[in-house]
């Protein structure tokens, strides 16, 4: 009992660190532009079909595939957001909430289409097996992902904390005006905000490929996952981030492990809820 | 620097009529005036937070009409928002790094050592947040975020407000005495009239978004019209 707990813990701690990257990209558009963006989860399973078609093409490990899907998300960005998110910008709320969640439903469709209804995956990785720590279990495939993706993460840290565009991210955060007088042009720091924000799915795509398949509603799961851990971290904490993540992460593999693996989901919006009720500016956040 | 019948104002709502004046180098000029005249209105169209609906604006013998905040920057104008706004969740180090935004050669000049030794408690408080200070460090905070990019003119919007009187008291002092230090020209927008006239040479009456009356402080401060409606004699 204790010791499938703990096999599950460490499982979903693992998992929790792809979770937190993900919502690392919606925190940071949240935080900087204050733009929800609902189609963030069809953004990530995009990119594992990118990494399906480029690990197969190439005969690559799917944990390689972000080399190229990076810069191709950090693309698909920048047309996402001159194209529709900058239009919205001054518009109604609601008009924001349409065209996210017209992209997201867009993108569900283009990707029924390119790949049908079929799930994909990748064949082979070169990451292999698992090894064992006090006894217990660890997938190699999962633990590489949770390690890349903590590294990930703490590049968007140093990023944010010591490069001047991080600054302008920052400054546009917190006071759009004063940001602006300082010669802040917003358009550029948001366009680069929402990027970096997409290319993370890049990686957590990637990442993500190496162990579970591709389908193409698989997107709101992860959009939903994304907005539960940052519900739960509350904005501007990278460690809170990480816990948030480690904590979803654990709720999903504990309920899989315990009861229902179909209802996989329940602990976790049990979690949301209950953070949402009692703590609605989450546990680690500052606004 | 010279501003020619400006009209401005947000969105289809006009807010300023044809305002003309001008500020000489190194001159202070202040521009007073009840609430909702317009005056936060007129700093941000010189600063390019407003687009003007129609005049010019000079500085420098150059046109700076319709010249984007960065490039103000540049060219040496920096605006001291109401409230002073720094950023709150940032520290107060990196908030006058941003200060040097569109103009980073500024930061190997040394100013930010020049700027600690006139704001000490600002160094004391370098990797604080900005939230965590008081509101009459904040100001300070705000000043010296405009300076870091060595300006030749500052704006001031308001920096007594909100603020207990000794406080006000030390602003000014500070205002006047980096002035006088660092030759610059500024441009003051205050409700509370007796520090404007003051620290002014001139000023400039605005009221429902017009220029009224204009003058020397010594002038304006004998002025009825002042007297009774700005000074409360």
């Amino acid at each position: 009992m204790t010791e499938t707990a703990i096999q599950g813990i460490i499982t979903g701690v693992l998992m929790g660190m792809i979770y937190a990257l993900i919502a690392l990209g919606i925190s940071i558009i949240f935080g900087v532009m204050n733009v929800v963006n609902f189609a963030h989860g069809d953004f990530v399973m995009f990119s594992m079909y990118l990494s399906y078609v480029l690990g197969t093409a190439l005969v690559w490990d799917a944990v390689q595939t972000p080399l190229l899907t990076f810069p191709i998300l950090l693309i698909f960005g920048l047309i996402v957001y001159y194209l529709i998110i900058d239009r919205t910008l001054r518009q109604l709320y609601v008009v924001q909430l349409a065209a996210t969640v017209g992209l997201q439903i867009m993108m569900r469709a283009a990707a029924l289409v390119i790949w049908r209804g079929q799930p994909r995956a990748l064949q082979y990785s070169f990451i292999q097996g698992n090894f064992e720590i006090f006894g217990f279990q660890v997938l190699t495939s999962r633990f590489v992902a949770a390690v890349i993706s903590l590294i990930f993460i703490a590049a968007v840290a140093y990023f944010m904390n010591k490069t001047w565009a991080g600054a302008a991210m920052r400054a546009a955060s917190d006071d759009l005006d004063a940001a602006t007088l300082m010669g802040v042009n917003y358009h550029r720091t948001y366009a680069l905000t929402f990027a970096l924000g997409s290319a993370l799915t890049a990686i957590a795509g990637g990442l993500l490929m190496s162990f579970q398949q591709t389908d193409p509603v698989g997107g709101i799961r992860f959009g939903f996952l994304s907005w539960c851990v940052l519900a739960l971290a509350g904005l501007g904490s990278i460690p809170g981030l990480i816990a948030a993540g480690a904590i979803v992460g654990v709720a999903e593999s504990l309920q899989v492990t315990f009861f229902n693996p179909q209802g996989r989901l329940l602990a976790v919006y049990a979690i949301f809820i209950l953070v949402l009720w009692l703590k609605p500016r989450g546990l680690f956040g500052r606004k | 620097m010279q501003v020619k019948g400006l009209h401005s104002g947000y969105g289809k709502v006009p807010i300023l009529h044809d305002v003309s004046f001008h500020i000489d180098e190194r001159e202070t000029v202040a521009v007073i005036g009840p609430n909702g005249a317009g005056k936060s209105t007129l700093l941000k169209t010189i600063a390019g937070l407003v687009k003007l609906t129609s005049g010019e604006l000079y500085f420098d013998g150059h046109n700076i009409t319709g010249t984007s905040p960065d490039q103000l920057v540049r060219l040496g104008i920096a605006l001291v928002p109401e409230g002073g706004r720094p950023f709150a969740n940032m520290s107060v180090i990196d908030n006058l790094r941003m200060g040097a935004y569109s103009k980073r050669e500024v930061l190997k000049t040394g100013v930010l050592d020049e700027l600690f030794e006139i704001f000490p408690r600002l160094k004391e408080r370098a990797k604080q947040m900005a939230r965590t200070l008081s509101g009459g460090e904040r100001q300070m905070l705000a000043i010296a975020r405009g300076l870091v990019s060595r300006p030749k003119m500052i704006m001031l919007d308001e920096p007594s407000l909100g603020l207990a009187p000794n406080l006000v008291d030390e602003i000014y002092e500070k205002i006047c005495a980096l002035r006088n230090e660092l030759g610059l020209t500024v441009l003051l927008i205050e409700q509370n009239t007796n520090y404007a006239l003051e620290l002014a040479s001139r000023c400039y009456v605005l009221e429902n978004g017009r220029i009224v009356m204009e003058g020397s402080s010594a002038e304006m401060s004998g002025s009825e019209h002042i007297k009774k409606h700005y000074l409360g004699l």
